[in-house]
């Protein structure tokens, strides 16, 4: 690898066209992507109130909305601002994009945050978009509607009954393994029996809002609870 | 509108909703975005690479090292998205599930939603009405997630290094702490539901372990990223023969 000074105005300019490129194609992605639902709930005539959407986006909001402002922040110093239009985009971040861009960087030898690591972060990123949308396009959107239509009908309902216990045993234990810290699992895991086999049963109404409970209840309690002698929470940030 | 059986959206009949042209369209148009997006982030890599000392080749090797590093991932995402085909169908798993989102937020976002909507996602009762809702709610989730990015990558870039003194259990410890308690919870308010799908959670989950553990045993990373989809599958298959005991709906 060179090691010549990194000009700005390459550089600038390489950030202006990206920002500017990034942002509007973020902002189209994200009109076209409501369409579809919109269209949905409001002309379809499926009798949806609009009680019911404000209600299960409350239910929604409750559980995630820490993860929609963390996530940016988190992701932001590996992917360097052009790479961020795109991996909101494309999404599956975590377990496709971030491995794509630091292999690319690791092959190149170049380091996150430079001007040639968030060059290298983002053409890595094409190169996973390109493949995935590809696969996604030949196996799920041609291939699996043609399967759709070979499943016997006895197959399909079990999938469709039993594959979201399936998706949140596994994902649940992902989430484990990547925080690798006991003391939030241990917490989570007893606001989670807390909530769900005490307080739901006692309190049906409560049904939908018991996720964001819990997920609250696990950060207020991780908080209060953090260790606090430095060399500790230094090797918990690790 | 009467309130009898024939009231609208009160069919089971997910799919033929959930396949309508319109969403398609819709689906097809996210693919569009994406791949103009990528055109245009190409051009600009090539044209400031000279300057910043990357060769072309550089430029191919970064393209090239992140395509085949996305090859056993995207057949990962591929056969996950395959098994919630009969939740979302095609054009909601291709965008929730393959492009924008991920599946555990977008499984978590519906279930929620159609929890919200008084119903069970993939129950008896999930009928057109709460799959519209359960997908605005998905959609709009992960709206909010796009609308995180536009607001904060500006401001990140202004004060990039202030960020550096937050105190890193907020940006590290306590973001997981509330992903481990969204998914535990939604998944232990699966329990009550039958013992195949507590069957089918704890099938997931160890399968799950197992791969995360065979991975770090073996040194190879591949099973992790497996991993996702083999539980998924055996979470099912698991859950088919429990239902089968008669241990849950009744449907084998």
């Amino acid at each position: 690898m060179t090691t010549s000074p990194a000009p700005l105005t390459a550089m600038e300019q390489f950030g202006a066209t990206t920002n500017r490129a990034g942002r509007l194609t973020m902002i189209a992605g994200l009109i076209v992507s409501l369409s579809g639902p919109l269209y949905l709930v409001l002309f379809a005539d499926l009798g949806v109130t609009a009680t019911a959407l404000w209600t299960a986006f409350a239910a929604v909001a409750g559980t995630f909305f820490i993860i929609w402002l963390v996530e940016p922040v988190t992701y932001y110093p590996i992917l360097g601002p052009a790479a961020m239009y795109q991996a909101f985009m494309i999404g599956n971040i975590s377990n496709k994009l971030l491995p794509s861009a630091v292999v690319a960087q690791e092959t190149l030898g170049v380091r996150a945050g430079t001007p040639k690591g968030s060059v290298t972060a983002s053409m890595a990123i094409c190169g996973a978009a390109v493949v995935h949308l590809v696969s996604l396009f030949i196996f799920v959107g041609v291939l699996g509607t043609w399967l759709l239509t070979l499943t016997p009908e006895t197959v399909m309902d079990v999938v469709r009954s039993y594959v979201v216990p399936a998706v949140f045993g596994a994902v649940a234990v992902q989430a484990i393994i990547s925080v690798r810290k006991l003391r939030p699992v241990l917490i989570a895991l007893g606001v989670a029996l807390v909530v769900q086999l005490v307080l739901v049963p006692a309190v049906a109404q409560l049904a939908f809002l018991a996720t964001g409970i819990c997920v609250i209840a696990t950060i207020i309690l991780t908080w209060v609870l953090r260790p606090r002698d430095r060399a500790k929470l230094e090797n918990a940030a690790v | 509108m009467t309130l009898l059986a024939a009231s609208p959206g009160s069919s089971t009949d997910v799919l033929a909703v959930a396949n309508m042209p319109l969403l398609w369209a819709s689906a097809l148009g996210v693919f569009l975005v994406i791949i103009v997006q990528t055109i245009i982030y190409m051009r600009a890599a090539r044209r400031a690479g000279p300057d910043i000392g990357m060769s072309r080749d550089d430029l191919s090797v970064a393209f090239r090292s992140g395509a085949v590093a996305a090859i056993g991932p995207s057949v990962a995402v591929v056969i996950v998205a395959l098994s919630l085909l009969a939740l979302f169908g095609t054009p909601g798993v291709l965008v929730r599930i393959g492009l924008i989102g991920s599946v555990a937020y977008e499984t978590g976002a519906a279930s929620i939603a159609t929890g919200a909507a008084g119903a069970e996602l993939g129950g008896p009762d999930y009928t057109q009405t709460a799959f519209a809702i359960a997908f605005f709610a998905m959609s709009v989730g992960g709206a909010m997630w796009m609308l995180a990015t536009l607001i904060f990558t500006p401001v990140l870039q202004r004060s990039e290094k202030k960020l550096t003194r937050v105190n890193p259990l907020l940006l590290t410890i306590v973001p997981g702490a509330a992903l481990i308690a969204a998914f535990l919870s939604l998944g232990i308010a699966e329990v009550p539901k039958s013992v195949a799908h507590t069957t089918a959670l704890l099938c997931g989950g160890a399968v799950m372990g197992l791969a995360a553990f065979l991975a770090v045993r073996l040194r190879r990373s591949w099973i992790r990223e497996w991993g996702l989809g083999a539980a998924i599958l055996l979470g099912l298959v698991a859950a088919y023969f429990a239902d089968q005991a008669g241990l849950g709906l009744g449907i084998v």
